[in-house]
């Protein structure tokens, strides 16, 4: 297994420290971490496990750092890189697009042929409707630390050793 | 209607060079303007009225690019500063609008600032009542679709004006009418200081109209330019190629406070007011167009240096533009009316067979439809089969002039006004002809519009007559109670910006209702119906007359006390006069006709005569129009008179439905005449 790159925002507050807990969870000598706003296309293309972080803005949106990212990442060739996508999101404040930027990177990734990796089944969450819902499952790992935060720790260690099988 | 797939035309990778650089020069210039405005203020030069618009940069950008002037309709808000300039109002007009000079070209300083409006290339004059201009963008679809023109209305709210009822009013007609009309929504979270959340229970607030059969909602990032343009492309796409409504709602944020009167440090924390400062559109935009090497930092340094000195130039010229005069102010409250060559006092010697009052209105709107075939007419309960009208005023004119002419309005009175509205700004040669309700007791919902309509002419310098008579019938006598009797031109007529008549007799109803259509402005045209077919109001009607406005008529000449009356008081007043005539006493009965404009030299000619004064009205003599006509009477005819000028009108009282209390509230001949001997022998 290649080493895994971890790619988050590192001027955020409550993303980098999920991201963090899922480094630890991880293995520290097995991820880098990459700021998302930083970024480069190179970033992509030289690693092929990747695990990142997309917290939903406003009613539905990926933050700036990926949406300015996106028209580079649009033209890129994934095919046999492996991605997981986890994110932020508050499914009391903002029901109807409850982490919807996890499923807007993912379908974006996908075209690009990519492996979508770490999906869970869409259970103990309640909300209208989430981008990231795929009949019952989410496609990627949503956290809500404004109303289960509680539950964090525990999503975060299931997820990541979901992703070592399925990285394997 | 569900969301369809968005194509993407416009991309920070595709889009042509040259359109990414007016883009930018635009955005440039625009948030300089927008930042500096406050400047004004504290000055003490002018703008007291400034809503930013930082932060919604992106889908103003694109409303402004897909709009083509003289074609398609804008209706802007108050915080639409660049999407006033993305149509091509220069910096110069923006400041010139900012600063209330002679030269703005959206009301010459006679509106509030940060109103943005060129009438002349169809950016509308509008008013500060949140989304009231919706109903203007429908009215002016429906011209749109009428005349099959390939083209689009364009409104620009807040989110928060969803709110309002007329809103939904205007959103439902546009989706039963099948209108092309753009409602784009603004939405930056905040009505001034009040949460999304205190304003409907959905945070998608155009969701709330995804029931709607024919209306397609979209969705889009307003703070990011290519999806803004993205979804700007497809919704005029689809209103013009479809025919239908989109509801646009872009995602914004708001900078700042809603405006220099509002603090938002008392009300967002220090996290949400950087985080909007981090989302700003214009620094998005620009750290795009380096990062995918669009521009280099020097070209964008050239085109900011460019944006300076335009605005500085602006600012240099508007500052040295005039300002309005005050003697300025009487102008363009009315629009001129028809000059009548053959009837300029309003009479006619005419012979021949007696027509009742609704007769008289029935043929004389199927002249004015056939005499101009821009003339339009709906309301409630206008036309299904054999019904035309509540009364049956309209019986006949849809048959006779088609559906798309004469027709039915849903039961929102507010709609039926405000689309007159819009629809009279399509061109000059449109004469809307409405039932404002079906009785003037159910007419206020529609007061909102009514007011409004009343500002345009002024308010747009005479850029924009709104060309509606609103028919009302009104009045009792009918055992109606106080939903079906009221009288409503006191209030009416404290509201500049209207003319009313009152007509009493067929010949004067047929003449004023041929004056009112054809002349330019807003008429009220209130039809007493206990009148309609009542054989003492039928006359002799001569098939071309015309009453101009402000010209009462003697209906009975006297010299020994003068009735000042009008509508159903008319004929009461003539009765006791002629009661009175037998006991010697001599009465002139002046028919007013037009309350506004009022004939001043026929009433004070009359007293001069006369010496004495009664008035009398069907409406309250507390807040009635009587109060007005006393009073003018009294400051310019004091001298001539003999007598206090004395009222007989309804007491301070809403009319009862049993009889008994109707006839204890109206006025009668009795007690007119009781008056007029008092008077007579004061």
């Amino acid at each position: 297994m290649s080493k895994t790159v971890i790619i988050y925002s590192f001027h955020t507050q409550k993303s980098k420290k999920v991201a963090e807990k899922i480094i630890e969870a991880f293995g520290k000598s097995q991820i880098t971490a990459v700021n998302a706003e930083e970024l480069t296309t190179e970033d992509f293309e030289k690693n092929d496990n990747f695990i990142l972080s997309a917290p939903t803005w406003f009613d539905g949106e990926l933050p700036n750092y990926w949406d300015e990212f996106v028209p580079d990442l649009e033209d890129m060739d994934l095919k046999g890189k492996t991605f997981a996508v986890f994110g932020l999101g508050d499914q009391k404040g903002y029901p109807e697009n409850f982490c919807d930027a996890i499923g807007i990177l993912v379908e974006i990734l996908e075209d690009c042929g990519a492996k979508i990796i770490g999906k869970i089944p869409a259970e103990g969450y309640t909300f209208e409707s989430s981008r990231a819902q795929r009949d019952d499952i989410f496609v990627g790992l949503p956290l809500d630390q404004e109303n289960q935060g509680r539950l964090t720790n525990d999503r975060i260690k299931n997820w990541v050793s979901q992703l070592k099988k399925e990285m394997k | 209607m569900k969301d369809l797939q968005i194509p993407k035309i416009y991309s920070i990778k595709k889009t042509d060079k040259k359109l990414l650089k007016d883009w930018f020069y635009l955005m440039t210039i625009g948030r300089a303007i927008d930042n500096k405005a406050p400047n004004y203020l504290k000055q003490a030069i002018g703008w007291s009225y400034h809503a930013p618009y930082a932060g919604h940069d992106g889908i103003q950008l694109a409303t402004g690019y897909f709009f083509e002037k003289n074609k398609d309709h804008m209706f802007l808000y108050y915080r639409d500063m660049l999407t006033a300039m993305a149509c091509g109002i220069t910096a110069e007009e923006i400041i010139l609008n900012g600063i209330s000079k002679a030269t703005d070209p959206s009301s010459a300083g006679r509106h509030m600032s940060n109103h943005f409006a060129k009438p002349e290339w169809n950016i509308h004059s509008t008013s500060s009542s949140t989304g009231n201009h919706t109903l203007h963008a429908v009215g002016v679809a429906r011209a749109i679709k009428y005349y099959g023109e390939k083209a689009v209305a364009i409104s620009g709210q807040g989110e928060s004006s969803v709110s309002e009822g007329y809103v939904y009013e205007a959103f439902n007609g546009a989706d039963k009418e099948q209108l092309p009309v753009i409602f784009v929504i603004q939405d930056n979270g905040y009505g001034i200081s009040v949460p999304k959340k205190d304003q409907t229970a959905n945070r998608k607030v155009a969701n709330n109209f995804s029931g709607f059969k024919n209306t397609r909602i979209i969705h889009c990032n307003g703070k990011d330019v290519f999806d803004s343009m993205n979804a700007m492309a497809e919704a005029k796409k689809y209103a013009m190629e479809e025919s239908k409504p989109v509801i646009l709602q872009a995602n914004c944020v708001r900078m700042h406070s809603h405006s220099n009167s509002d603090d938002h440090l008392l009300y967002r924390n220090q996290a949400e007011r950087n985080y909007v400062q981090e989302y700003d559109p214009l620094a998005k935009f620009r750290r795009m167009l380096v990062r995918y090497k669009r521009f280099t930092e020097e070209e964008l340094q050239e085109i900011e240096a460019n944006a300076k000195t335009e605005l500085k130039a602006a600012h240099k010229a508007a500052m040295g533009a005039p300002d309005p005069k005050p003697e300025s102010i009487h102008d363009f409250v009315f629009p001129e009316p028809i000059v009548s060559e053959k009837y300029p006092e309003g009479l006619h010697n005419e012979e021949g067979e007696k027509k009742k009052l609704i007769t008289g209105l029935n043929e004389t709107l199927k002249a004015e439809f056939s005499h101009n075939p821009d003339t339009f007419i709906w309301g409630q309960d206008m036309a299904n089969k054999d019904k035309g009208g509540i009364f049956n005023v309209s019986k006949g004119l849809q048959q006779e002039f088609g559906e798309k002419r004469v027709f039915n309005a849903p039961i929102a009175e507010d709609f039926i006004v405000g689309t007159a509205n819009g629809m009279s700004r399509y061109n000059d040669k449109i004469r809307v002809v409405v039932e404002g309700a079906e009785f003037a007791d159910y007419f206020w919902p529609a007061m909102e519009q009514y007011v409004d309509t009343s500002h345009d002419y002024w308010r747009s310098n005479g850029k924009f007559s709104p060309n509606i008579t609103i028919r009302l019938a009104s009045g009792g006598y009918i055992g109606g109670g106080m939903y079906h009797s009221q009288n409503i031109e006191g209030s009416l007529a404290a509201i500049p910006g209207v003319r009313i008549v009152y007509p009493s007799f067929a010949d004067d109803a047929a003449g004023l209702l041929r004056t009112s259509i054809r002349s330019r402005g807003l008429t009220m045209f209130m039809e007493p119906k206990a009148l309609y077919q009542d054989p003492k109001a039928a006359t002799v009607i001569p098939d071309d007359f015309e009453v101009p406005f402000g010209k009462a008529r003697i209906r009975k000449e006297g010299s020994d006390l003068t009735i000042l009356t009008y509508g159903n008081t008319t004929h009461l007043s003539l009765e006791a006069a002629g009661k009175l005539e037998e006991e010697g006493k001599s009465v002139e009965v002046v028919d007013l006709r037009s309350l506004i404009p009022l004939d001043e030299e026929t009433i004070l000619k009359s007293i001069e005569k006369t010496n004495k004064v009664l008035i009398v009205h069907e409406d309250k003599v507390f807040g009635g129009f009587g109060g007005e006509l006393s009073a003018i009477i009294t400051e310019k005819a004091f001298n001539l008179l003999d007598a206090p000028v004395k009222r007989v009108g309804s007491p301070f009282t809403p009319v009862g439905f049993n009889r008994i209390l109707e006839r204890a509230i109206l006025p009668n001949t009795e007690r007119i005449m009781a008056a007029a001997k008092e008077l007579i022998e004061f």
